[in-house]
């Protein structure tokens, strides 16, 4: 730790971050790798196959290479590199929560002006552009088209309800409290199959979403962005209520020992077939339709018979999590790098391309390629996220997502698993929220 | 060589001196010049590794600086140390790993000095005994966190179904706040207890064979043995191991990072874990670097006060 303190400590920076040029300079032809930095899922693989095939068609001295860490080292792989002002990746594909953390101390291009020049911005979802580029970015709302743009989408996500078409019919539950009912009734009719399967491990961003999205279809607010206010905000009598529904209705309906589960554990409960509703990201839903990886079916269809996919019910409001991310320039790549990183995004975002990357397993944000039949009858889960895209809510954007989100997960997690009790754990997650963002108006320091 | 020149003298510094250097040729260095020579790589190595990290970390830990934020560190004096100290969440991950280290170096002291005294009995198939508990501290920490995690996961794991296929019902070892704390010292222990028994194993060896002889002649029982001869001689080898161990077992990281990400909640998140997040999640350099030292500080004073009580006893 002392030696990666150090090389952090020795860079310099102004804290602002430098301007993408409008054009994109003159390209290399000598040979060129393009590096993104990922975690380690199947779209990551996809991308670096799809781009190899397709971007090297009209650049062949280019290759690209996408760079994986385990999840969990996501976040720590690219910050700790820019705090050292030296990246070994020329596009980091950044969380849209991350944005704000990397904006913020000068790690990436702003590259505004080259969108406003290359990029069709009214193609796109404008709340999708905001969230994977935009900052500062309103939590919910529409694109602010004088903010500045730091960023453009490259994988679309939201969570889908997986359930099991011979278990609990073909018809999904519509409304939360239905499909507690359902989970209840199915798992009490089918011995070793536990009634429910989601997220609650205390790393990355894990059991946090998970509260944030009962949080959002009981009613409850996150924080006021305006006031930054979260004390009395995220622990109010909605927050309340979507903590009780979380540990004491849904939790006991999941399997024993589940309270670290996250997108593969969840997974393979499903293929598995030991649950009967199960939550979990859709660009991560691929794998559940491999026969190899499935005891539900032996070929697709017969998975397909037993498995459907819908849109998360609702409750009082409909709404439901924003995943994917965008993609970025580094500050501290090679100008070449960054030119051919550039041009690369200006390639991607064509709605041609967008098309084939739909068909390729990713998840597009142009309209036309999220209505396109290249990608709704990709997958049969795609049709979800077109239909989710309208009701989206992110978290917070800001520099200090990684302390939030880190005091949500170990609260949440810790009234998940008995240790702590779900009142406690909210009040405590509002207080110490509230903690960082105060203390955030001054520079460096605490953290504690 | 020319013909004329003496393969002997009498007064080779005399010789030498008379004798200039070839032109075009470096002198020779002395003793002191070579041992310079061949020490300085690592020397100036070891000062940009540890020793300026370590006083640049220090610097830091006086100030505010962020390593992500930039900008001048602003000198706070000893702010940090005085949050760090004070801070309760802090004297949480301090119970957490004193509960640690305390369970896990004395199951491992007690297992392993037992392994060895058994081991150390036998007559055949010592070394292949000795081989073979030596394995699991052979393994990457994070390969035996890895191969715990499936072993002990509740519904998959391979413990569990023992614990079933005998009738007993599931334990959830790595999500419930006692058993992820047991769970941890049982890993560990796994790992680590050859490391005790090995030494334990050299101080038994050495015990001087004439003196179970003696107390055989005079008829002294085996437990008299052990507790007059045996234990009195491995002790303070086994104490020094346990130092090891002690020191090891407080800066835990890997384990945790692996097994339990410091769950559920924080209630297995131990110092090293903690000063990790500060570190790297908020960026708080500044109070990650006082961290650090106080941690560092801690291992000092009280390694210090455990050499001289060891001291003490060899006096004894």
């Amino acid at each position: 730790m002392l030696v990666a303190t150090t090389v952090a400590a020795c860079g310099g920076q102004d804290g602002s971050a430098p301007k993408a040029p409008a054009t994109i300079p003159e390209l290399t032809k000598d040979p060129l790798t393009l590096s993104f930095i990922w975690f380690d899922w199947p779209p990551a693989h996809a991308l670096e196959a799809f781009a190899n095939a397709e971007y090297t068609k009209g650049r062949p001295n280019v290759t690209i290479k996408v760079k994986t860490v385990p999840n969990a080292n996501w976040h720590d792989a690219m910050f700790t590199q820019f705090a050292a002002h030296k990246t070994d990746f020329d596009i980091p594909i950044l969380d849209s929560q991350h944005i704000g953390e990397a904006v913020t101390n000068g790690n990436i291009l702003d590259i505004t002006d080259f969108v406003k020049k290359n990029i069709d911005v009214k193609a796109y979802n404008p709340y999708l552009l905001a969230a994977y580029g935009q900052f500062p970015q309103a939590e919910t709302g529409k694109r602010d088209e004088n903010a500045s743009l730091y960023g453009l989408p490259l994988l679309g996500d939201t969570w889908t309800m997986i359930y099991r078409k011979d278990l609990i019919g073909d018809k999904p539950p519509q409304t939360w409290d239905q499909m507690i009912s359902v989970a209840e009734k199915c798992q009490a009719d089918n011995p070793g199959v536990s009634g429910l399967a989601f997220h609650q491990a205390n790393g990355s961003d894990a059991a946090a979403v998970t509260y944030n999205t009962v949080n959002g279809v009981y009613g409850g607010n996150l924080w006021d962005p305006k006031t930054r206010k979260i004390d009395g905000v995220l622990n109010d009598a909605a927050g309340q209520e979507a903590m009780d529904v979380l540990v004491n209705k849904m939790k006991p309906l999941t399997a024993k020992g589940s309270g670290n589960w996250f997108i593969d554990e969840v997974n393979a409960a499903v293929a598995q077939g030991k649950a009967c509703i199960a939550f979990n990201w859709i660009a991560a839903s691929g794998g559940l339709l491999d026969p190899k990886q499935s005891t539900l079916g032996t070929t697709r269809e017969q998975i397909l018979d037993k498995l459907g996919f819908a849109t998360l019910p609702s409750q009082k409001t409909n709404l439901v999590p924003l995943g994917g991310m965008g993609m970025h320039v580094s500050a501290y790549a090679p100008e070449a790098n960054q030119a051919e990183a550039l041009n690369f995004m200006k390639w991607f975002e064509q709605g041609d391309i967008q098309k084939k990357w739909a068909a390729a397993g990713g998840v597009p944000s142009r309209t036309d390629a999220l209505e396109s039949p290249e990608f709704l009858n990709a997958q049969p889960f795609n049709q979800v996220y077109t239909d989710s895209v309208p009701r989206m809510r992110d978290m917070w954007n800001v520099p200090e997502y990684a302390r939030l989100v880190d005091i949500e997960n170990t609260n949440v997690n810790a009234a998940l698993n008995g240790a702590k009790a779900p009142k406690d754990a909210l009040d405590d997650i509002a207080k110490q929220q509230q903690g960082v963002l105060n203390a955030s108006s001054g520079k460096g320091g605490g953290g504690l | 060589m020319s013909d004329s020149a003496p393969l002997t003298t009498d007064h080779p510094g005399q010789a030498a001196s008379a004798t200039p250097p070839a032109p075009g040729r470096s002198r020779r260095l002395s003793d002191r010049g070579l041992a310079v020579a061949f020490t300085s790589p690592a020397l100036l190595l070891l000062l940009a590794m540890s020793v300026f990290p370590l006083l640049w970390a220090l610097y830091l830990s006086f100030t505010d600086y962020s390593a992500t934020r930039g900008g001048p560190a602003q000198f706070l004096w000893f702010e940090n140390y005085t949050a760090i100290l004070t801070s309760p969440q802090v004297h949480q991950r301090a119970l957490t790993t004193l509960i640690y280290v305390v369970g896990a170096v004395a199951l491992q002291t007690v297992l392993g000095f037992a392994i060895a005294y058994l081991i150390s009995r036998r007559t055949h198939g010592r070394g292949l005994l000795t081989t073979l508990f030596l394995v699991p501290m052979m393994l990457s920490p994070v390969v035996v966190g890895l191969f715990w995690r499936f072993m002990l996961d509740a519904q998959f794991g391979v413990i569990n179904s023992m614990l079933g296929s005998l009738g007993l019902g599931q334990v959830e070892w790595l999500t419930r706040q006692r058993t992820a704390l047991i769970s941890l010292i049982l890993v560990d222990t796994w790992q680590w207890t050859p490391f005790i028994m090995l030494i334990a194993l050299a101080g038994l060896t050495a015990v001087p064979k004439y003196l179970y002889e003696a107390a055989s002649i005079d008829r002294a029982s085996e437990w008299f043995q052990f507790r007059t001869i045996t234990l009195p001689l491995v002790w303070p080898l086994l104490l020094i191991a346990v130092l090891f161990r002690a020191i090891e077992a407080f800066r835990l990281f890997d384990l945790v990072y692996i097994l339990t990400s410091g769950g559920p909640g924080v209630s297995t998140e131990t110092l090293s874990f903690h000063v990790y997040k500060v570190a790297f999640l908020g960026f708080n350099t500044g109070t990650a670097s006082a961290y650090g030292i106080l941690m560092v500080l801690i291992v000092i004073v009280l390694t210090q006060l455990y050499l001289r009580y060891l001291n003490k006893l060899k006096e004894d």
